[in-house]
């Protein structure tokens, strides 16, 4: 395939060299989530002797008792909703912070920006504590704003980031067409910018979507009330005083993170897109 | 429509000034090409008048208002630019009646004058599909229908052929002329390219290092440059230049090239003996042949046939000269060339100051 679209001969050497690495890289992604997925169809005891095989007895109500439970679809809409909140308001301020970076010469813009990059160099486990009194402070705790605010704010220096290479991208003609046309910068970023950034737009989504939809740290300090539970927290009830129910834990985790790999497969090329935007003039 | 007229425009970049005030005035519904090298500030003066750039001195007036601190809205202008800077995720339609959508004019008449322009443009076919679908003439007329489709006071165009491939270019220069014979706004032109501005405007300005050098009209130019640079710029291929020094012959003006050669000048010239010029001889006023007021002659270094002419590069005082002859002349690698130049079609230039004699 390669040959014919990019028109570039291989030897068959060069040929296996390439499908045997490729080959194994795929293991190396593929193994644990196959292990992931099968193990929930073991008992615990199956999966102790013969960790990485097929099950010798395939345990269905491993699956089964987790779907028609009420914990996991509670679990799964707390996780939903906090991260689609998350994703918006990422969304919704990095843009508008990036269009101002790009566009609008100001004083201290570059000291601006820098602020917000510095973000990138800590994760939220580094200011738990100062971040645990802030979100008491505001009276946010056990509350699912206390989540998604820390959220929004550690994912900003990444998203605007991405955002403003994005905007700085976009021809500087188009800008000055649309200033002779009647528009103001609002005007622009909202007819223009906007429509024209879906692909960075998809991108910053859907890493958001995926760090919120595996924050474990976070719901842990934050939320006290079982029924706001996220699904990282929810494992937890599998880990009894004497042992862990592992069968139900690789159960569970498959079932959840089932709907961001099908939400990668779909929205991979704009994934791919919005991260090599601008590397390649088109 | 409306005049335009620049006052000692200036524009400086903190201590660097680009423009050295410009004065110029431009008549309703007049073409008005700027042209000059690149960098010598065609475009920042277009851009000043179009209100994307800031003006540091001076004044700019559209329709006897003062516009400097006017947004490029509140001017009236349309502007087609270099790249056609179309939206992309819009449809020709859109791009078209963008502008109109953003005053609030109703989607009715919107769609009415977006067809309208559309017609004239031949773009009636072409309303639903993207930019990214159409070839760059096409591309280059939904620029212009754009423009045309507000009814501006002043049309700007930014070199907007140059990303054209030849033939293109020339068949779009004939479209921009017929578009404004009829819709008659006035234009200002920006070019590097000086066929195209004598071919489409009622008056050239050049300029140069951002100061005018000339204004007239494009037969005013070729004719009577005043400098040596209008005289280099305007003329394709480029006017001959020689070093030479005012002598006498007979009691008539003449020149003495470098070699002792001797040019004929025109009786007009204010010149004075012992003189140091330039003379400016234009290659198509070379006649091939023995008979004229001067005769010169050299070997031939290289032929350019080009169809209906050839272009002759022969060695005159030591330096190479360029002249055009028809199609059919036996020119030759090597082989000696003669032709003569009438008087009067020899420019004479000062060689200190670079001005027209």
């Amino acid at each position: 395939m390669t040959d014919t679209t990019s028109g570039i001969k291989m030897t068959a050497g060069t040929r296996l060299y390439l499908y045997a690495s490729l080959s194994l890289v795929a293991c190396l992604v593929l193994v644990p989530l196959m292990t992931t997925a099968l193990g929930g169809f073991k008992s615990l005891g199956d999966l102790r002797v013969n960790p990485f095989g097929l099950p010798h007895q395939w345990v269905w109500s491993n699956y089964t008792d987790i779907l028609f439970g009420e914990r996991y679809w509670r679990q799964m809409g707390n996780s939903l909703l906090i991260a689609v909140i998350s994703v918006f308001l990422t969304v919704v301020v990095s843009a508008m912070a990036a269009f101002t970076f790009a566009h609008v010469k100001f004083f201290g813009s570059a000291q601006l920006m820098n602020y917000f990059l510095i973000g990138l160099m800590f994760p939220v486990a580094t200011a738990i504590l100062p971040l645990f009194i802030r979100i008491r402070d505001l009276g946010l705790l056990d509350s699912y704003w206390g989540v998604i605010l820390p959220q929004v704010a550690f994912g900003l220096g990444m998203s605007i980031l991405l955002f403003r290479n994005y905007f700085r991208n976009l021809p500087d003609e188009l800008f000055q067409a649309a200033f002779v046309d009647g528009c103001g910068y609002i005007r622009f970023f909202w007819y223009v910018s906007l429509p024209l950034s879906r692909p960075i737009v998809a991108t910053v989504s859907i890493v958001t979507f995926v760090n919120s939809w595996n924050s474990y740290i976070l719901p842990l300090i934050m939320l006290n009330t079982e029924t706001k539970y996220p699904w990282p927290l929810g494992i937890m009830v599998y880990r009894g005083e004497f042992g862990t129910e592992w069968q139900l834990v690789l159960a569970f985790i498959t079932l959840t993170i089932l709907p961001t790999v099908i939400v990668f497969f779909l929205a991979q090329k704009h994934i791919i897109a919005g991260l090599t935007a601008g590397a390649v003039k088109s | 429509m409306a005049s335009v007229e620049l006052k000692d425009v200036r524009k400086a970049y903190g201590a660097l000034e680009v423009i050295h005030g410009v004065s110029l005035s431009i008549a309703d519904g007049e073409f008005i090409a700027l042209v000059g090298p690149s960098g010598c500030g065609k475009s920042t003066l277009l851009r000043m008048i179009a209100g994307l750039e800031d003006i540091s001195h001076g004044e700019v007036v559209i329709g006897g208002n003062v516009v400097n601190a006017l947004t490029p809205r509140e001017r009236n202008i349309a502007m087609v630019f270099q790249s056609y800077a179309l939206y992309p995720h819009m449809t020709v339609a859109e791009n078209m009646g963008f502008n109109l959508k953003l005053s609030g004019v109703a989607k009715a008449d919107i769609e009415k004058r977006v067809a309208e322009a559309a017609r004239m443009l031949a773009l009636g076919d072409l309303l639903d599909r993207k930019p990214s679908q159409l070839s760059g003439g096409q591309r280059q007329r939904v620029a212009m229908g754009r423009a045309i489709v507000r009814d501006p006071a002043v049309f700007l165009f930014d070199e907007p052929l140059s990303n054209l491939d030849a033939k293109l270019r020339v068949a779009m220069r004939t479209e921009i002329k017929t578009l404004h014979q009829k819709v008659g706004t006035t234009s200002v032109y920006v070019t590097h390219d000086q066929i195209e501005a004598m071919t489409l405007a009622d008056r050239i300005v050049v300029l140069n290092g951002g100061n005018i050098e000339q204004v007239g009209t494009p037969l005013d130019l070729y004719r009577t440059p005043a400098n040596l640079f209008v005289a280099g710029f305007i003329g394709s291929p480029a006017m001959n230049f020689l070093d030479a020094d005012v002598d006498a012959e007979n009691g008539q003006p003449a020149a003495r090239l470098a070699d002792g050669t001797i040019v004929r000048l025109d009786l007009a010239r204010q010149v004075k003996r012992g003189q140091a010029v330039k003379l400016g001889i234009r290659p198509e006023h070379f006649v091939a042949g023995d008979t004229g007021d001067t005769v010169v002659g050299g070997q031939t270094l290289v032929v350019e046939p080009t169809g209906a002419q050839t272009h002759v590069v022969f060695t005159l005082a030591g330096e190479p000269v360029t002249a055009v002859v028809d199609g059919a002349f036996p020119a030759r690698h090597g082989m000696p060339f003669q032709a003569a130049v009438a008087a009067q079609q020899v420019h004479v230039f000062d060689r200190g100051t670079g001005l027209s004699l």
